[in-house]
């Protein structure tokens, strides 16, 4: 593919493809319900989306290293009912966010311990800390009702807004930053990516495959425990089942946003596009009243035409690469061995990624 | 060259490669290549890293798509469409890297694809797996897989054994055209020489190989016929009974190369002796399990430690555990003096320890790095600012300068290392290697799959290293290349050391050469009794 196009190449950048589906996705719905990007309605709809787009993060971060964490939506959960819990108990603003943070923290320091260095599949000690977690909020939440909380300052974390601009975006903001740079430009991130590809030669090489394990699930619970603090903020009321499910659209999230769960590829872009497409979605059907009940099967089916998509838009510029080329070459190349050709090709772009 | 090889014009061509080419991304892999084999011949194609050997292999076997170009068999175009059909139109190719299923049995993988069903239910659904086991036995255990293993999954295995592994699937079939895309990379004389009768007797039914190697000693004898390739074009195509080791050293990389070692052992490097130096590492009485068992000795500063043995002796079990892969059941290491935990690879490398593995493919590269990448990640704080933050520029001036140094040929450090020849990426992980500037450095098989130019260039800088004070240990199946470079060789087998030669430097330049080779192999088989 010498003559690759420009917008061959743009169209290559992980992530990128999702990034139109999503302005595509905005013009639909703008063109179906004029209020969609109504100012207000962006702004509610941010502040709404926000916790998961970071929990989408953080199991983005686990999967890039080549793992998976299961329990993020629990410990969402249970961090929101902690904060709550702490603020209802009179602690101060800062105690409180603290507290909601240092759960998510500690659950994710608990989890990257038990598979970094007891080895333990991460599939399953997530899926158990998963149902700790949610147990542990409905316990929570018997000890005593996890609501009526007036600290000044804690509801304008997410109701506030400076400049016009809601607080949590600049939370948001800031955290995607640091994400950014931290995985783009730094060592840890560079390692993470090495690990993600393989544990194996990341070993040999010296690399410390365990520390980076764990890095990456504290990473995924302390984003989960901010995730937690902002809903508890924004909902002021903490129920005993909040956050189960979460996870699932969070890997979707990441899914969809073009990161494979084979791991090594990704980026924090394609996190935060996925996440973003999936709370689109959701606010679409909303605001056009489709019933919420059909949300999860409309995500189900968003992941699904995700991975479709991402592979077919790469077929597609593969093939035409391919024809340019081939009006050049000899006759050769009939169908199936075009065919062949583009599963070949698309098999080492899969694996470029 | 317009000499013409006579069997062809008497024997029918089985395949033939016509103006094949090849572009990648920056690379034009093969330009017009052709190669032409006939029935019963041994061909041999040779060619630098990177001269695109590799690819024009992979198009004959239907896993690549040539741009132009087509390839015949018995005179036919074929209509390649994938691997299955090649294999299928009597085409066998054992790779340059390992291509086999980690999960799956030995012998799941030898009959991948192409299993032997059983009736069940008037359907045949499972695979007659004693049958399967019947028809590849003695094949096997001429490779040394014994039945047992036929049934063990091929992720238990070392590199060494998978490549035989490979062979006997390769050979299971009586193929038409048999490629041989560097089979003897990591294994032993004998085992090389077990291959080589193989070779000849299928030389004998009729088939058509094709063969790559590095080794062009091991050519002459058993190669009818040579094609060389640079630079992705055909450059000749000579018969061997009228060629040398230099003419067609000189095809492969032009006039202007001086000549190379090619097994010649008179170009020793004058190795400084290493008696009374200051000891790096000491490892004493290291048990594992029963692969390692009771191993003590020491490694001088600019000294370089051989350790030679058959398959299954236990030098790479030891390497493995002094670098904090393979954890020790008992046992010490001390490095400079003072004791190292071997918890895991990291302190080792924190410690100034280095290995380069031997299984390139699965321990060595990380594929969709960049060539960049992967040589600066054993010792990221070289090309960084302020110690955590990625400096492209460092990363990219680093790979650079060991580009020119070592030669590795890519268009573009930045680019995949997935994507370079098998000797290139080779050359990509001894650079990760020496970048780590260690105080012991571990070689396991360096130069597998490395052309005879980048060879001596490898050698070099492995003597250079020794020569600045580094320490080394060496594993090398080609015992030239491990006397070559050891200052002093420690025979194992069954995991015990059971001999040691020393001061191998002087008795080489004393012209002893014969008599140390035939003193490491006598003690390498030796107490096969026992
Ligand atoms: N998938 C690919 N993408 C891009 N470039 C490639 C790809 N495969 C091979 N190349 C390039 O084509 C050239 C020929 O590679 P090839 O593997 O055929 O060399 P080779 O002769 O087998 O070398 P070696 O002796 O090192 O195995 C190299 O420059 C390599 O980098
Ligand atoms: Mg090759």
């Amino acid at each position: 593919m010498k003559s690759s196009s420009p917008f061959a190449r743009i169209m290559s950048i992980p992530g990128m493809p999702m990034t139109l589906v999503l302005i595509l996705a905005v013009v639909v719905f703008q063109l179906l319900n004029p209020v969609f990007l109504n100012g207000s309605t962006v702004a509610n709809f941010l502040t709404n989306g926000i916790p998961i787009i970071l929990i989408t993060l953080g199991v983005a971060i686990v999967i890039i290293g080549g793992g998976i964490d299961l329990s993020v939506g629990t410990v969402a959960g249970l961090s929101a009912g902690t904060t709550m819990f702490a603020l209802v108990q009179g602690a101060p603003l800062a105690a409180g966010i603290a507290v909601g943070c240092g759960t998510g923290l500690l659950f994710g320091l608990v989890n990257g311990f038990l598979v970094a260095y007891l080895r333990i599949n991460d599939f399953i000690v997530t899926l158990a800390t998963l149902n700790v977690a949610a147990g542990l909020l409905v316990v929570l939440s018997q000890v005593r009702p996890l609501q009526g909380v007036t600290v000044p300052g804690f509801a304008e974390l997410t109701k506030g807004s400076v400049f016009g601009i809601p607080t949590s975006l600049y939370i948001a903001g800031a955290i995607f930053i640091i994400a950014q740079l931290l995985l783009a430009k730094t060592v840890i991130g560079r390692r993470l990516y090495a690990v993600g590809i393989s544990a194996q030669a990341s070993n040999v090489a010296g690399v410390s495959v365990p520390h980076l394990r764990l890095f990456t699930f504290a990473a995924s619970g302390l984003l989960a425990g901010v995730a937690g603090v902002l809903i508890a903020s924004r909902l002021g009321a903490v129920q005993a089942f909040l956050g189960i499910g979460y996870e699932f659209i969070a890997i979707a999230g990441a899914v969809i946003g073009g990161i494979t769960l084979a791991g090594g590829g990704g980026s924090v872009w394609a996190a935060l596009v996925g996440g973003l497409f999936l709370a689109t979605l959701q606010q679409g059907l909303r605001l056009n009243n489709v019933d919420p009940v059909y949300f999860s099967i409309v995500t189900a089916l968003a992941i699904v035409f995700g991975v479709v998509f991402e592979r077919q838009v790469r077929g597609v510029i593969l093939r035409s690469a391919l024809h340019r080329t081939a009006l050049f070459a000899s006759n050769r190349a009939k169908p199936a061995e075009q065919d062949t050709a583009i599963a070949t090709i698309e098999r080492s772009h899969d694996n470029g990624k | 060259m317009t000499e013409r090889v006579d069997r062809s014009e008497t024997t029918p061509l089985v395949l033939e490669a016509r103006d094949v080419t090849k572009h990648y991304e920056g690379v034009t892999a093969l330009d017009h290549a052709t190669l032409a084999v006939s029935r019963g011949e041994v061909h041999a194609l040779l060619g630098g890293n990177g001269a695109g050997k590799s690819t024009l292999i992979s198009i004959i076997s239907g896993v690549t798509m040539p741009d132009s170009g087509a390839i015949a068999l018995d005179g036919d175009v074929m209509a390649s469409s994938g691997p299955l059909a090649a294999i299928s139109a009597g085409i066998s190719t054992i790779y340059q890297e390992l291509s086999l299923v980690p999960a799956l049995s030995v012998l799941d993988n030898i009959f991948l694809g192409r299993e032997i069903k059983r009736k069940t239910l008037g359907l045949p659904l499972t695979s007659d797996r004693r049958r399967m086991e019947r028809e590849v036995r003695d094949l096997a255990a001429d490779f040394g897989v014994s039945a047992f293993e036929l049934h063990t999954p091929v992720s238990e295995f070392g590199a060494l054994k998978k490549r035989s592994i490979e062979i006997v699937k390769a050979l299971a079939f009586d193929p038409k055209v048999l490629i041989l895309d560097e089979p003897t990379s990591g294994l032993e004389d004998a085992e090389r020489q077990v291959l080589f009768g193989y070779m000849r007797s299928m030389r004998e039914r009729g088939v058509a190989l094709v063969w790559v190697t590095h080794h062009l000693e091991e050519l002459f004898g058993l190669a009818d016929n040579a094609t060389v390739f640079r630079d992705g074009r055909t450059v000749a195509t000579v018969p061997m009974a009228s060629t040398s080791i230099d003419k067609l050293v000189t095809l492969m990389f032009g006039s202007d190369r001086e000549e190379f070692g090619g097994g010649d052992t008179r170009k020793i490097a004058h190795l400084k002796p290493s008696v009374g130096r200051r000891v790096v590492l000491s490892a004493r009485n290291l048990t594992r399990g029963t692969v390692v068992r009771n191993i003590s000795f020491d490694v001088h500063e600019g000294e370089i430690v051989g350790l030679a043995g058959l398959a299954g002796a236990g030098r790479t079990e030891v390497v493995r555990t002094l670098i904090g892969l393979d954890s020790l059941t008992t046992g010490t290491v001390e490095l400079e003096g003072r004791r190292l935990s071997l918890r895991n690879s990291t302190s080792a490398y924190r410690a100034g320890l280095a290995m380069l593995p031997e299984d390139r493919k699965q321990l060595g590269i990380l594929p969709d790095m960049s060539t960049a990448q992967n040589i600066s990640i054993s010792r990221l704080s070289t090309v960084t600012k302020w110690g955590f933050w990625m400096s492209r520029r460092k990363e990219r001036a680093l790979a650079d300068s060991y580009r020119t140094q070592l030669g590795i040929k890519t268009p573009d450090v930045d680019a995949r290392i997935g994507n370079l020849s098998g000797g290139n990426q080779q050359k990509a992980i001894v650079a990760r290697c020496l970048n780590t500037s260690p105080k012991l450095l571990i070689f396991d098989e360096p130069t597998q799959g490395i052309d005879v130019a980048a060879k001596v260039d490898v050698h070099a800088l492995v003597r250079d290293y020794a020569a600045k004070g580094g320490a080394a240990i060496l594993i090398a199946s080609e015992i030239e290349e491990l006397l070559e470079l050891s200052h002093r060789v420690l025979v194992l087998k069954k995991g015990q050391i059971v001999g040691e030669v020393r001061d191998i430097p002087a008795a080489i330049e004393a012209g002893d050469f014969a008599r140390i080779k035939s003193e490491v192999l006598t003690l390498s088989a030796a107490g096969q009794t026992s």
